[in-house]
């Protein structure tokens, strides 16, 4: 492993913060090792990524627009990236840990003979060895995990875990060329639904609600404007979730998603280790809730007890107000 | 492997094969030893993965759509054969199981893993895999993708709703911002997500018929693989492991009122700068 390559996973032309957290973590990765700092990025507007890409210190963007990435599942990017490995030669290839980024690391594991690393929230070089630091079963245990020695290595990366900072000569763009295949798992329809609203796994901000709040609404008029005024998304536990008042998509913990904001805000949810697990490695936990005996006490930096369908206007009413000062 | 079972849109043998892990009981509390600084087992269940269970319900569904001959193959890997916790998986309604158990199968990592388990599955017939989307006690996520690699197959992840269709299957897959409706021809590999449905509750009838279930258990002989498994068939080594740093509890405030509450917070966020 020489040079790094950071798979610049993006919908349609819309980038994803991590994309930038990863080109700016590659150059210091590249740098260590004594190599390039590349970027693939492919499908539909990958152009225009590209251009936004270039503000950062990469050394080449390896791009394709080929639309088979769009209509097929993961099948083409997996062929341009293992094109784009060979090209550049070996290299640790960093990948976000989303749900197609978790597919694309298995599959390009096997094409390239690479061990994978997954949930990498730090990567340290020493003499030339990649070991990757990851939280293991919900965040009980910090794992250091080395790469042997091979060719290609992959880690997938938690979201947020690297600063992006831009800077850099500007890269040089280079078109990779469309494989020669057919594809067979065909995309027939492609729904967005809340479009427009943050993901939970890269929001620097949740307000997560549970059963406290006694149905779906509270979700709407309580945390969607307390989320907003700090710039984050809401979230749920997984009683909220089960008596459907928020989508599964929202739930936070065991059996749904895990998140690691810089400010965490648990509203009417009592902490049941299936929730803790999800979100316990949180810079920040503010929990209001009725009781002050809920569990959550017991990992919350502050607790505030009390009621919480007239704190939370009141708090919205403050931060509002202070941004407004500021501006 | 074979080519699919379909007969002019008839599925009655369509062959399906779902893996499961057993793992520790999620709902019980993880603690490490501080003397071993290892994970502490005594006292929690070996349970089927939750994961899985959603990848078994969905294999099920489909079998039961498809009737006639349709059948369900439990497919798992251990350093040790834990036929008991399979069991539950069979009296959840799946036909039989096989283990690949051996002892050189301990500390193979995420790429070692997905070589012995593809070895294993080339042995079977089938005409759909259906794999859990994660694992619940070290998850890389990694798995589905390097079997369909290993395997030659389409790989469909993230499944919530499924349905043969014209020799094929029709898939409706969650992504991150919704959904969408894919058609792959089969044999196929599939995961689900945990939208597919709550997993069934083994029937009396289905525990007391689950004890005459064939397990049959295969070893790392049979399977003859070119490449070593275990610690020294993976391409990844574990230096160093350790709880996070302990976080202390914290301030707790009485909030009469909302807006006590509400500056309470305000100021607590304000000193840390999160505001």
């Amino acid at each position: 492993m020489k040079h790094v390559i950071v798979f610049a996973e993006h919908r349609q032309g819309q980038t994803r913060k991590i994309t930038f957290e990863l080109a700016t973590e590659a150059r210091r990765l590249a740098d260590a090792l004594g190599g390039k700092a590349c970027a693939v990025v492919l499908g539909e507007g990958a152009g225009r990524i590209a251009e936004q890409l270039k503000s950062y210190p990469l050394d080449t963007i390896y791009v394709s627009e080929d639309r088979d990435v769009d209509t097929y599942l993961l099948d083409p990017s997996v062929d341009y990236l293992q094109s784009a490995a060979q090209i550049v030669g070996p290299s640790l290839i960093l990948i976000p840990n989303t749900l197609s980024g978790r597919d694309v690391a298995g599959r390009l594991m096997v094409r390239l003979g690479a061990g994978v690393v997954a949930d990498v929230v730090d990567v340290q070089i020493a003499g030339g060895e990649v070991v990757c630091v990851s939280p293991k079963l919900g965040g009980v245990l910090i794992t250091s995990c080395a790469l042997r020695p091979s060719e290609y290595g992959i880690a997938t990366v938690r979201p947020s875990a690297f600063a992006a900072a831009p800077g850099g000569p500007g890269a040089q763009i280079v078109s990779l060329e469309k494989p020669a295949k057919t594809y067979p798992a065909a995309i027939e329809r492609d729904i967005e639904e809340g479009a427009g609203e943050l993901a939970l796994e890269e929001a620097p901000v949740v307000v997560a609600g549970g059963r406290g709040l006694g149905g779906p609404e509270p979700f709407e008029t309580l945390l969607k404007p307390l989320a907003r005024a700090l710039g984050g998304a809401v979230g749920a536990s997984r009683a909220a979730a089960d008596a459907g008042w928020v989508p599964y998509n929202l739930q936070i913990g065991q059996t749904g998603k895990t998140v690691t904001p810089k400010l965490y805000i648990a509203v009417g949810i009592s902490g049941a280790i299936q929730h803790k697990v999800g979100m316990r490695a949180s810079g920040t936990i503010v929990a209001i809730n009725k009781d002050a005996a809920a569990p959550i006490a017991e990992f919350s930096d502050l607790l505030v007890v009390g009621d919480a369908f007239r704190i939370v206007p009141e708090l919205t009413k403050l931060i509002d107000t202070a941004k407004g000062n500021l501006s | 492997m074979q080519s699919p079972a379909s007969d002019g849109g008839r599925y009655n043998h369509v062959k399906i094969v779902v893996t499961v892990k057993l793992v520790p009981d999620p709902n019980a509390e993880k603690r490490i030893d501080p003397q071993t600084k290892r994970l502490v087992r005594t006292g929690v269940e070996t349970v089927l993965n939750p994961y899985d269970e959603y990848a078994l319900e969905a294999g099920l569904q489909l079998k039961e759509r498809a009737g006639g001959e349709a059948r369900v193959t439990i497919f798992s890997m251990a350093p040790e054969p834990l036929k008991e916790t399979l069991r539950k998986a069979l009296a959840m309604g799946a036909d039989d199981a096989v283990i690949l158990a051996d002892p050189g199968l301990e500390d193979s990592d995420v790429w070692a893993t997905a070589y012995a388990i593809a070895g294993a599955l080339r042995k079977l017939e089938f005409d759909l895999l259906i794999v859990g989307g994660l694992t619940d006690d070290s998850s890389t996520g990694a798995v589905p993708g390097a079997l369909a690699e290993h395997l030659g197959l389409p790989c469909v992840t993230n499944a919530r709703k499924v349905e043969f269709a014209d020799g094929a299957l029709d898939v409706e897959r969650e992504t991150d911002v919704g959904y969408q409706v894919v058609r792959t021809p089969l044999p196929a590999l599939l995961t689900t997500a945990l939208t597919f449905g709550e997993p069934r509750y083994a029937s009396l009838k289905g525990i007391m018929g689950a004890k005459k279930k064939t397990i049959a258990i295969t070893t790392l002989a049979d399977l003859a693989l070119e490449l070593p498994v275990g610690a020294a068939g993976s391409k990844t080594e574990l230096r160093d492991f350790a709880p996070p740093p302990a976080r202390g509890k914290g301030l707790t405030v009485e909030a009469g009122d909302g807006l006590t509450g509400a500056q309470a917070i305000f100021d607590f966020l304000h000193e840390k700068k999160l505001v």
